[in-house]
């Protein structure tokens, strides 16, 4: 087997002194594709912040270990300089930062960290019209300010662009597909593919079977009222695309 | 007004000699912008030196000016005309304008007529040695109807950052009809220093004035624009960023005339302010009863790193005349935290994440320069 990439113990977490994540157990293997699929407002969101130590999510118990080391006394950009990337569900717009300037700083940072010479300008431009036309972002679309004004499908194939430009050991998908048509989809997908080489984890969260079968998952889970209800293979999206999480959820 | 070389004098001592009323913390005009620290020090004249500044990265025709001294050769510039000048008008309403009469160390007449090719720079460089000299400086600018200059003053200093220099600079600006000026102004003085200036200007039919001011040195920093629209369709720019993270006080203070119709004046003023540090914006735009189908926009945005440093806003509109297009803004926030953290999860560390968009928040003013030369290096003085 696979050693351990990410190792999740008794997960407690609170925001806004509400408790969301509770006694939250998950192992990512290196090279496996896990699947969180739960009803809205179950922590899905909550656990991928937690994960990349977003201010105001606090930890209250439990224990993370990222490729050996204790996640949760890192920074939130160490956790990313490390190999952690985030799709999030709602990409940030920042106003006056070009997309490519944004992208330059982020991997220069990176490359910092891991005490690589920064890229050459040249090579970096190359690297990111490559990818970008691969995802259909053009040029005119890279020199906009990041994710400013950008359509829910645009921002979220600029969240595949800087995956693929910085090529995390671990991505989290959260919702990576939603807003997309169905060709952007099959273009998502391709860049998540292009990532995996029998190492990179991948922890996709999602509500429809749809991404996921493009992405084929080792393993689907359902998470609800904060933590893993059951596991399954991909079979068991299947199921829940038809049954819904009614047997899963607590009547409240 | 005679001094000796050598004798230690406070400000409000040479004030009183010279029959000046400096403001007090009652003062209107000056209630945000306390001058305790200006008015306890103790100043001499200085021993001249000719030390110069540094250049600008562009071409450009330049005045060096040290201490308060012209130390260069005036330029030979086919269509203006330089004079040095030893006694300046006392501007009633402003009392260091006042005092920038009475103790004036040297001016420059600036007669501008046809349409000049490359910028001209004032570089005001400061040598302190470990005194706390004072200068007054003055220029008296004119420009010649239908001619098009860019003037560029920068304050540097070098030596003891400890000193409480002064630098008072008073600049009497005549713009007559159908002139352009673009005036660009960097100061970034010792951190303990008083800069206090005054842009007083003056506008005929069809000309405008377009400034931008970058501010980020200083203890105690005012830059204050007068301008009159006194001809129709005179327009004036009256832009300005500022940023501070110890514990000074940079005050951009304008007033705004339209005296006549079809007049326009834009003034957009951020500031990025931390530590103890104070952001004063008072800005004030008057139109006459007979300045009809006027537009006076101001706004003023500013961004608090940190729960001590503090902004305060004071607009005034007088609106005398109907049919006007007036409007005055102002905001002040945090860095958004949402963006923090989104750069952050990509690895970018949390100070370069501020900076970056510290950067963004400036160039909104900053791309208005139309140079781009000088954009540019506004950019880089950030
Ligand atoms: N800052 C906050 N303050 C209070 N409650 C919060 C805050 N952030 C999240 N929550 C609550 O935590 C719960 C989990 O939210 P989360 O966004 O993690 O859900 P999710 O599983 O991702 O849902 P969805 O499928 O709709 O994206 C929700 O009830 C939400 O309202
Ligand atoms: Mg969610």
């Amino acid at each position: 087997m696979n050693a351990p990439l990410l190792e999740i113990e008794d997960l407690c977490a609170e925001v806004s002194g509400k408790q969301i994540i509770k006694d939250f157990n998950l192992t990512i293997n290196e090279g496996e594709i896990h699947a969180i699929m739960g009803p809205n407002g179950a922590g899905k969101s909550t656990l991928s912040y937690v994960l990349c130590g977003k201010p105001g999510y606090t930890v209250t118990s439990g224990t993370v270990r990222f490729k050996g080391k204790d996640l949760l006394s890192m920074s939130t950009e160490d956790r990313a300089r490390e190999g952690i990337f985030l799709v999030m569900q709602y990409p940030v717009e920042i106003p006056g930062v070009p997309s490519t300037t944004f992208l330059k700083h982020s991997v220069n940072a990176v490359r910092k960290y891991k005490n690589l010479p920064e890229l050459d300008t040249m090579e970096f431009l190359k690297l990111v019209r490559e990818e970008g036309r691969k995802l259909g972002l053009d040029n005119e679309m890279l020199k906009r300010p990041i994710n400013v004004g950008f359509s829910g499908g645009e921002k979220k194939r600029m969240e595949a662009l800087e995956m693929v430009v910085l090529k995390p050991d671990f991505a989290i998908l959260d919702e990576a597909d939603s807003g997309l048509d169905i060709d952007a989809m099959k273009v998502v997908a391709g860049s998540v593919n292009s990532l995996r080489d029998g190492k990179r984890s991948m922890l996709i969260i999602t509500h429809f079977q749809r991404l996921l079968n493009y992405v084929e998952p080792d393993f689907v889970h359902i998470f609800a009222d904060g933590h893993i209800v059951k596991t399954g293979n991909k079979n068991l999206a299947v199921e829940l695309e038809q049954n819904g999480y009614a047997e899963y959820v607590k009547v409240k | 007004m005679t001094l000796m070389s050598g004798e230690i004098y406070s400000y409000s001592e040479l004030a009183a000699k010279a029959g000046v009323i400096l403001p007090t913390p009652k003062t209107e005009a000056w209630k945000y912008t306390r001058l305790r620290d200006l008015l306890g020090t103790d100043y001499q004249l200085c021993e001249t030196t000719s030390k110069k500044g540094e250049n600008v990265p562009f071409s450009a025709n330049i005045i060096h000016i040290s201490n308060g001294k012209i130390v260069s050769e005036l330029p030979h510039i086919e269509g203006v005309t330089f004079q040095i000048i030893s006694s300046a008008e006392a501007l009633s309403n402003y009392p260091f304008a006042k005092m920038n009469a009475a103790y004036l160390t040297q001016g420059l007449q600036i007669e501008i007529s046809g349409t000049l090719n490359q910028p001209l720079v004032l570089n005001y460089f400061m040598m302190p040695e470990d005194k706390n000299y004072f200068y007054h400086f003055r220029n008296r600018i004119i420009c010649k109807s239908n001619s098009k200059a860019e003037i560029i003053e920068q304050f540097t200093y070098d030596g003891n950052v400890k000193s409480c220099y002064l630098a008072n600079i008073v600049n009497e600006i005549e713009i007559q009809s159908y002139a352009h000026l673009d005036h660009y102004k960097y100061q970034n003085e010792a951190f303990k220093a008083n800069h206090i200036a005054l842009h007083k200007v003056n506008i005929a039919e069809g000309g405008k004035y377009d400034s931008f001011c970058l501010q980020k040195g200083a203890n105690i920093a005012r830059n204050e624009t007068e301008v009159s629209l006194n001809g129709e369709k005179a327009e004036a720019v009256v832009n300005a960023a500022y940023m501070m993270n110890g514990w000074a006080t940079l005050d951009t203070t304008t007033n705004i005339y339209h005296y006549q119709p079809q007049t326009k004046s834009s003034q957009i003023v951020k500031g990025v302010i931390g530590g103890t540090a104070k952001g004063v914006f008072q800005g004030r735009i008057h139109i006459a009863p007979n300045a009809v189908h006027t537009s006076g926009t101001q706004l003023h945005k500013a961004i608090l790193l940190s729960d001590t440093a503090e902004i305060d806003v004071k607009p005034e509109l007088e609106i005398f005349a109907d049919d006007v297009k007036c409007s005055h803004g102002a905001a002040s926030g945090e860095l958004d935290k949402e963006q923090l953290f989104y750069m952050r999860s990509r690895g970018i560390g949390e100070e370069e994440a501020k900076n970056i968009l510290i950067e963004a928040y400036l160039n909104d003013v900053i791309n208005m320069i139309e140079n781009e030369k000088i954009r540019e290096w506004f950019k880089s003085l950030r």
